[in-house]
């Protein structure tokens, strides 16, 4: 999986593309954790992931967990049908805010 | 080509290239994204839980997948200790963020997504298969 951010005002947008399984997991979480320690207000974008499995969808709830637990700010945008469906199953799509794309996101997400 | 077979040791390099090759094939077959998708996630849940709980690292699978006119069918045949995928509890999935706990979301959402899930042990190998609709 390629993770690459980029900053636009206030948000941090993480872009990922790929397959967030077994083998992406770990690297997933270690880059936005380190991310934490710079900024507050993440969106996810995941519109080029195209395969998650229950490890990907441990990190992406790690993830959120740590955003939160620092009273940051997180919503994902872009999610591809399938993989919305698992977060859907899941229980974990109540957990964060989903957008459609990354402008609405970003709008949503600006101060 | 509407079968495919592979041989593939637990291990979690290769099971993501399995997964991807499965992805490829259910893709040429014309099997819509959401059964292709579901399907390469459940082989990969099923394998990686014989590469973490099977207990032997080089556990290996045989793998035969089938494209059926309304659904996909899998076939797996392994040599890790018995273990019955059925037989897992389920994640409470309604819980808060808080309370939410890492485990066991894998084979639910095979629960949840397979149909006519079956298993057995036999020859000293544990035979599970299951099938996922197409749309």
């Amino acid at each position: 999986m390629d993770i690459s951010e980029e900053i636009v005002g206030n948000v941090c947008v993480v872009t990922a593309k790929g397959r967030l399984d077994g083998s992406a997991s770990a690297p997933f979480v270690d880059r936005l954790d380190k991310l934490t320690a710079r900024q507050s207000t993440f969106l996810m974008d995941f519109s080029g992931v195209d395969f998650v499995t229950s490890a990907g969808l441990r990190a992406v709830l790690t993830t959120i967990k740590k955003v939160k637990s620092l009273n940051g700010a997180i919503a994902i945008c872009g999610v591809q049908a399938p993989v919305r469906e698992i977060l859907d199953i899941t229980g974990l799509s109540p957990m964060i805010r989903i957008f459609a794309s990354r402008p609405e996101g970003l709008a949503a997400l600006a101060k | 080509m509407t079968r495919f077979e592979a041989k593939v040791k637990a291990r979690a390099q290769d099971i993501s290239d399995l997964t991807e090759r499965v992805g490829g094939f259910l893709h040429d077959g014309g099997v819509d994204t959401h059964a292709t998708h579901h399907v390469g996630m459940i082989l990969d849940e099923l394998l990686t839980n014989l590469a973490t709980h099977g207990g032997a690292a080089d556990a290996d699978a045989a793998v035969r997948i089938s494209i059926e006119k309304d659904r996909v069918f899998v076939e797996i045949s392994d040599n890790g200790p018995p273990f019955d995928p059925r037989s897992t509890p389920d994640p409470d999935v309604a819980a808060p963020l808080e309370e939410r706990g890492i485990g066991g979301l894998g084979l639910f959402l095979m629960r949840k997504l397979a149909s006519d899930i079956r298993y057995d042990r036999s020859d000293a190998r544990n035979h599970t298969s299951f099938a996922v609709s197409r749309r």
